[in-house]
């Protein structure tokens, strides 16, 4: 009871404040709800029993990625922020054409997949809850993450951390002062 | 309806003990910093100017609530209580005493260094709403501040972790004392499982814990914008920083929100480091003192004690070290505390590779 009454906040929380968030006309107010959207939308991650990306989700898009996004706005040009916010109001104009059809996409591929799911269960699922292969809302998923990570993936895992470790040298590059030019 | 009922009282007897730590902590610093600058400190407002915090809390409440006229309405008002908000539920993941604990998550200590990071949105929610210039320069300095030191924070959490192999701060804790359901070296060589006591804390348990615990000391002093890095709101150069414009209730939010940062990083380094609830005492011999002194209002007390000391040693430290220039508060995190913090990592995963296995 208590339990779908916290969902469906989070989820109303996380739709409204998006919608806000597109219409908003005030930028820095914007910014702060998408931090509304992204705290509501970790929320819903803990319904899916999915603890660790929740709090991944906070640590390094709240923590990390909006603080920068609001460090960038506040430090940037007002001339050119007005520019950007000065876009046509018509109906029919080309970044309105861009967002229908994908919005259009979208919702077709939603509709189908509740279309087709709604009438029977996937096979997968049916068998793994016939074997009890679940997750249950008291198991140590960190501990299964690790071992997954080190050992089933750990070659999509290290290539990622190489990844980031080339964007960690090329972000130290560019941002170093040019002495010998 | 039971549930609902201690899910309710939990968070109001936290926030009741937040209140009255905040109460006693700033007549304590009031009285450290007397002592240290050799003057007597507050001594009008009851004996020995006990209720002295009192009287000021009372002055607070009943001050008008100002908002300026240029501000950005909502993000003032809010700013306060994203703040304390954000202390506030790191609360909800930490230890007492042996099975005490609000949540008993699995995550508890990365949940903590998630919920922390949004401090840094309300600071900036403050600095840009008031629409001060005082105040957006402190917040964004504090910004910078928090956003570096959370390294350190995080490696050297990382190091002891590596050693603890759990996230769950209510295991982390049993597996520092008597009650711990593994084999506990003092530095690698001399079995205390049975011993317990000062022996058995993570910072004993390997050299180097020592100073990632310095680290995390250092880093956390940062974090929670105490002197000597209180850049953010240096008085001389930044009128009061990002709380500039805040009176009255309001500021009153952001002052609970500093002493409950306080208390909470010194909580968080004691249950990892120093041992949580497990007695400083160890059994020696037949003097079966540790067993003695392991429970539940033992606990709670041994918490609290270590960690009103530890808060005890920052307010010392404010009023001894002067405030750092702003580059050598940077050089000294990227130059110094990250490179050590990575290399007590490495250790420690030597370490448990080569010692304990």
């Amino acid at each position: 009871m208590i339990e779908s009454f916290l969902f469906y906040a989070f989820a109303g929380v996380a739709i409204l404040s998006a919608l806000l968030l597109v219409h908003i006309r005030n930028t820095a107010r914007a910014l702060f709800l998408l931090f509304v959207v992204l705290f509501a939308m970790a929320g819903l991650y803990l319904f899916a029993l999915a603890d660790f990306i929740a709090i991944t989700q906070i640590l390094i898009y709240v923590g990390g990625v909006l603080i920068l996004l609001i460090f960038a706005f506040m430090l940037s040009n007002k001339e050119l922020l007005a520019d950007l916010q000065s876009t046509s109001g018509r109906f029919i104009s080309l970044p309105n054409w861009q967002a229908l059809v994908l919005v259009i996409a979208f919702l077709s591929l939603m509709v189908y997949s509740y279309l087709s799911w709604s009438q029977q269960m996937p096979q997968w699922i049916a068998q793994s809850e016939a074997k009890g292969k679940m997750i249950l809302p008291t198991d140590n998923n960190i501990k299964v993450l690790g071992f997954k990570f080190m050992t089933q993936y750990v070659l999509p895992f290290e290539i990622i951390s190489v990844f980031l470790m080339m964007t960690l040298i090329g972000a130290a590059h560019l941002s170093r002062k040019e002495s010998n030019k | 309806m039971a549930d609902l009922i201690i899910h309710i009282l939990v968070p109001l007897a936290i926030f009741s003990f937040i209140a009255g730590f905040t109460l006693f902590a700033v007549y304590a610093e009031r009285k450290i910093a007397g002592f240290v600058q050799d003057r007597l400190g507050p001594m009008e407002t009851g004996k020995y100017g006990l209720i002295q915090t009192l009287a000021d809390i009372l002055k607070l409440l009943q001050k008008e609530f100002i908002t300026p006229s240029a501000a950005d309405r909502i993000l003032f008002a809010i700013a306060p209580v994203v703040i304390f908000a954000a202390v506030f539920i790191g609360f909800s993941v930490v230890p007492w005493a042996p099975d005490f604990i609000p949540a008993n998550t699995n995550t508890g200590l990365f949940f903590i260094m998630a919920v922390v990071s949004i401090d840094a949105i309300g600071i900036l929610m403050a600095g840009w709403g008031s629409n001060n210039k005082y105040s957006l320069l402190g917040s964004i300095r504090a910004i910078s501040q928090m956003v570096s030191y959370e390294l350190p924070v995080g490696l050297s959490l990382i190091a002891a972790v590596m050693i603890t192999q759990t996230l769950n701060l209510n295991d982390i804790a049993y597996l520092q004392g008597i009650a711990s359901p593994e084999q506990i070296y003092f530095m690698g060589f001399w079995d205390v499982t049975d011993v317990g006591g000062i022996f058995a804390w993570h910072i004993f348990q390997a050299p180097h814990l020592l100073i990632v615990y310095a680290i995390f000391f250092i880093a956390s002093l940062a974090e929670c914008n105490r002197a000597p890095f209180d850049i953010p709101e240096a008085e001389s150069e930044l009128i009061g920083g990002f709380h500039t414009e805040y009176g009255g209730i309001k500021f009153a939010f952001l002052f609970l929100a500093e002493y409950a940062m306080m208390f909470l990083v010194a909580i968080l380094g004691v249950v990892i480091f120093l041992g949580g609830w497990n007695s400083p005492l160890p059994n020696i011999g037949s003097l079966r003192l540790a067993d003695w002194t392991t429970g539940l209002g033992w606990g709670i007390a041994w918490t609290l004690l270590k960690s009103l000391a530890i808060v005890g040693v920052q307010m010392w430290i404010r009023w001894t070290l002067p405030r750092f220039r702003a580059d050598q508060l940077l050089t000294l995190c990227w130059k110094v505390l990250i490179p050590l913090a990575f290399v007590c990592m490495a250790i420690s995963g030597l370490w448990r590779i080569l010692v304990i296995l």
